[in-house]
């Protein structure tokens, strides 16, 4: 008799014949996500003379159920930087708690005067993200990176493909639709950004989340806002140049004057037709 | 005859708290020839004297590149070196993959150190048997590090390892306050000096067994190697140690390969 | 401390075996090695902690205020170690793996009782086979957490690990416990102890090696700025601290004082 561990308990092979183990399989291929389950909508932010305004709405909707209306999606990362996050809310949050957070603790206990900013941190979101859906396995996010690096006002996107690409004025899910013509009439290229003031750029972000929340059915009329702004640029030696960033934060921030007088206009939907 | 019980591997200390198998290891270092490394606020020198096995030989590599704002001096064992070094491309490298940043340079430092110590607690490993100068420019500046065997690493305005080292060291003790403010030539020339001191009785610095590198804020990792050490052997005028001898013009040309 | 009998008789030549009296010399001999670092403290006060080294500098040519001595290894933990230095190193390295693994597992920070458990049974591994030797370290870690408030451990080669309202270590451990013994610990505040730990180490360094130069580095652990909890009046003892370099300005002042104090003839009582 076979007295080895795995045949315990089996039906003898001299008996039974021998068992046919190709009943035994129960994996199925890797399975991965396929799709969100709880998301997050648009992130929007624009670059500014002396910084970089981005803003996100409080809402993780479940499908098409508003299931959570108190959600953080801008976050920031280090001194430096603020990441905001469209797609997965789960996602999301394992970027930050996972990766992020103990990243920035690495960096800070080290003492030794580096710190990652608004570049740094993008690079390495951006080959998180790629790493990921090499694995088909993506984070099903949208991010915007904003900050403050080398003495200018920094902003670039990374999606779930590992794609990447940086622009004076950007926003992720519906508002790359919606909001991001909107923005480029205030600031078509990055020789405008010169030109645009905090309050101008401000005023403009803030337009987006309201014709936002007309349109993107996923939205919602509370959100945040932050304001990097930055002054100089780091150098190094004694009685050498500092820079001073400073992150300015306006949280649950309820859209003002909406005016839903457009609504009338609108034709095609439900029963009434013409 | 006294037998030393406490010496035969790095997982023994001896009663008065030493690893002996480390503080041979250091020995090793001594066995090379000499690396001098210096620091002005704005660059970072390394100068080495390279040896020959014989006449017809060449020269043994002594500094190594490894990324365009850092690179090593080494004195002792060769092929350790090159094992460190490859291991710190590799760190820089995936410095700039990942956080398209060039490796702070006490990062890297720190890096070998923990590899290094690890090989000093485990039995079946022996500590390397090589010293480093790491020199190197980050957004901190410009910076000079001493790497043992034993997993130490230190932050220097100057040092030199290798055989007949304390007579370069002598040489920079004296001279370190003036490193800080010095120009990029004045920098190189004291490391050069401090290394001339380092020399055995009748020997010179040559184009053959000179090597120099700098490296500086914006300013690329430079390696100075054969007739490009020209240069700066004529800067220096005196090639040899310690009693008038040829200038380095004389030097430069007659390729001497004398050991 | 073995007896010289005992030494040379082969019990001592391995890590991890006993001797016919039931010690274990390779650990006796790391504790040695510590003995020779340069001293290194902790001081538990009631809204915080201090750490502070005295750093041996070997040659004028080393860059001041480099090659520190004490490591944070979170947000709100420090390590201060006495000993040889790369030991020291590894020990920490882990100690940061230790307390990202539990913010990973729990989603907190580690409490410094954990964090001391925890290291101590590292060090313990170093003592048990004879294929690796005991870390040549003493770690003093000190930090603040949410239930404990201020914690301090000192954690020895051996895997041993107390906590202390006073803890000390290195060459100068003696004459610097008799001074910390004098203080009502942990009744006083940081601020205090930042003075009596500057004091404490030079005292320390005149006792045991007062021909070498040193560095002074301190550091603290104490609520972050801004916190709920510091915010409460008068400032609650309980939350998640901050460990950080003391500002130069306070060193300074703190240094002063111990200079002073050392030409006054040492040993007085702490003023204030």
């Amino acid at each position: 008799m076979n007295h080895f561990p795995e045949a315990w308990g089996r039906p003898r092979n001299d008996v039974y014949g021998a068992y046919d183990a190709s009943h035994l399989q129960s994996s199925m291929p890797n399975q991965h996500t396929q799709s969100p389950i709880v998301t997050g909508t648009s992130v929007v932010a624009l670059k500014f003379n002396g910084g970089v305004v981005i803003a996100a709405d409080n809402l993780a909707s479940y499908g098409s159920l508003a299931r959570f209306t108190d959600i953080e999606r801008l976050k920031q990362v280090g001194t430096h930087t603020v990441v905001g996050a469209g797609g997965d809310i789960s996602d999301m949050q394992y970027l930050h708690e996972k990766l992020l957070d103990p990243l920035i603790i690495k960096e800070e206990y080290q003492n030794d005067g580096h710190h990652l900013r608004a570049s740094h941190i993008y690079r390495y979101l951006s080959r998180v993200l790629y790493q990921r859906r090499c694995k088909f396995n993506p984070l099903w996010n949208t991010l915007l990176v904003a900050g403050w690096d080398e003495g200018k006002s920094f902003l670039a996107s990374a999606d779930l493909l590992g794609t990447t690409f940086a622009a004076p004025a950007l926003a992720t899910g519906f508002g790359a639709h919606l909001a991001v013509p909107l923005l480029r009439r205030v600031c078509p290229d990055e020789a405008a950004v010169e030109n645009i003031t905090r309050e101008q750029a401000i005023a403009a972000v803030e337009e987006c989340m309201k014709v936002l929340f007309y349109r993107d059915a996923r939205s919602l009329n509370k959100y945040s806002l932050a304001i990097i702004t930055g002054e100089g640029v780091e150098s190094v030696g004694e009685g050498a140049a500092k820079e001073k960033v400073t992150i300015e934060w306006k949280k649950d921030v309820e859209l003002q004057n909406q005016s839903w007088k457009f609504a009338e206009g609108i034709r095609g939907y439900g029963a009434q037709v013409v | 005859m006294f037998r030393n019980n406490y010496d035969n591997d790095s997982v023994t200390f001896s009663p008065q708290g030493r690893i002996f198998q480390v503080e041979y290891a250091l020995e090793a270092i001594k066995q090379g020839s000499v690396a001098v490394g210096l620091v002005s606020k704005t660059h970072a020198v390394l100068v080495a004297l390279k040896r020959n096995a014989e006449e017809l030989g060449s020269y043994q590599k002594k500094i190594i590149g490894i990324d365009t704002h850092l690179g090593v001096a080494l004195a002792g064992l060769a092929p350790d070196a090159r094992v460190l070094s490859n291991f710190m491309r590799q760190q820089s490298m995936s410095s700039r993959l990942l956080y398209n940043r060039p490796v702070p340079i006490s990062r890297v430092v720190n890096a070998i150190a923990d590899k290094a110590q690890v090989n000093t607690q485990h039995y079946g490993r022996r500590p390397y048997g090589v010293g480093l100068l790491v020199a190197g420019v980050d957004e901190t500046g410009p910076h000079l590090w001493e790497f043992q065997p034993s997993g130490m690493v230190l932050e220097y305005k100057g040092a030199a390892i290798g055989a007949r080292s304390q007579s370069a060291r002598t040489y920079l003790e004296r001279a370190f306050e003036e490193f800080v403010d010095s120009s990029r030539e004045e920098l190189v020339l004291h490391g050069l000096k401090a290394l001339r001191d380092s020399l055995a009785q009748d020997k010179e610095l040559t184009t053959a067994n000179t090597t120099v590198s700098v490296v500086g804020i914006g300013e690329n990792f430079k390696l100075y190697d054969g007739d490009e050490v020209g240069e700066w052997l004529e800067k220096l005028g005196n090639v040899q140690s310690s009693r008038g001898g040829r200038t380095g013009e004389e030097a430069a040309e007659s390729m001497d390969t004398s050991e | 401390m073995p007896s010289s009998t005992s030494i040379g008789t082969g019990y001592d030549l391995s890590n991890s075996v006993f001797s016919p009296d039931g010690r274990n010399f390779q650990v006796e001999y790391a504790t040695k090695a510590v003995e020779n670092g340069g001293t290194a403290i902790g001081i538990r006060c009631k809204d915080g902690v201090v750490l502070a080294v005295e750093k041996l500098i070997g040659s004028k040519l080393l860059v001041p205020g480099s090659n520190k001595r004490i490591a944070s290894v979170d947000n709100h933990i420090g390590i201060a170690c006495s000993g040889l230095v790369p030991d020291a190193r590894h020990f920490t390295s882990r100690a940061r793996s230790e307390a990202s693994n539990w913010r990973k597992l729990y989603r907190s920070p580690i409490p410094i009782s954990s964090m001391a458990d925890a290291m101590g049974g590292y060090a313990q591994a170093y003592t048990l086979y004879s294929s690796v030797r005991p870390f040549g370290v003493t770690a003093i870690i000190g930090g603040m957490d949410e239930a404990g408030g201020p914690g301090l451990w000192m954690v020895e080669p051996s895997g041993v690990g107390w906590g202390y309202f006073g803890a000390a270590t290195g060459r100068g451990r003696q004459a610097a416990k008799a001074e910390l013994e004098k203080l009502p610990l942990p009744n006083i505040t940081v601020e205090e102890a930042v003075k009596q730990a500057a004091r404490i180490i030079y005292f320390a360094h005149d006792d045991n090696s007062k021909d070498k130069d040193f560095e002074l580095e301190m550091t603290w652990v104490r609520l972050e700025k801004g916190s709920a909890e510091e915010l409460e009046e008068g400032g609650a003892t309980k939350g998640w601290g901050k460990h950080e370099e003391v500002p130069k300005e306070l060193v300074a002042e703190a240094e002063r004082l111990a200079k002073e104090s050392m030409e006054g003839g040492g040993d007085e009582e702490m003023e204030e």
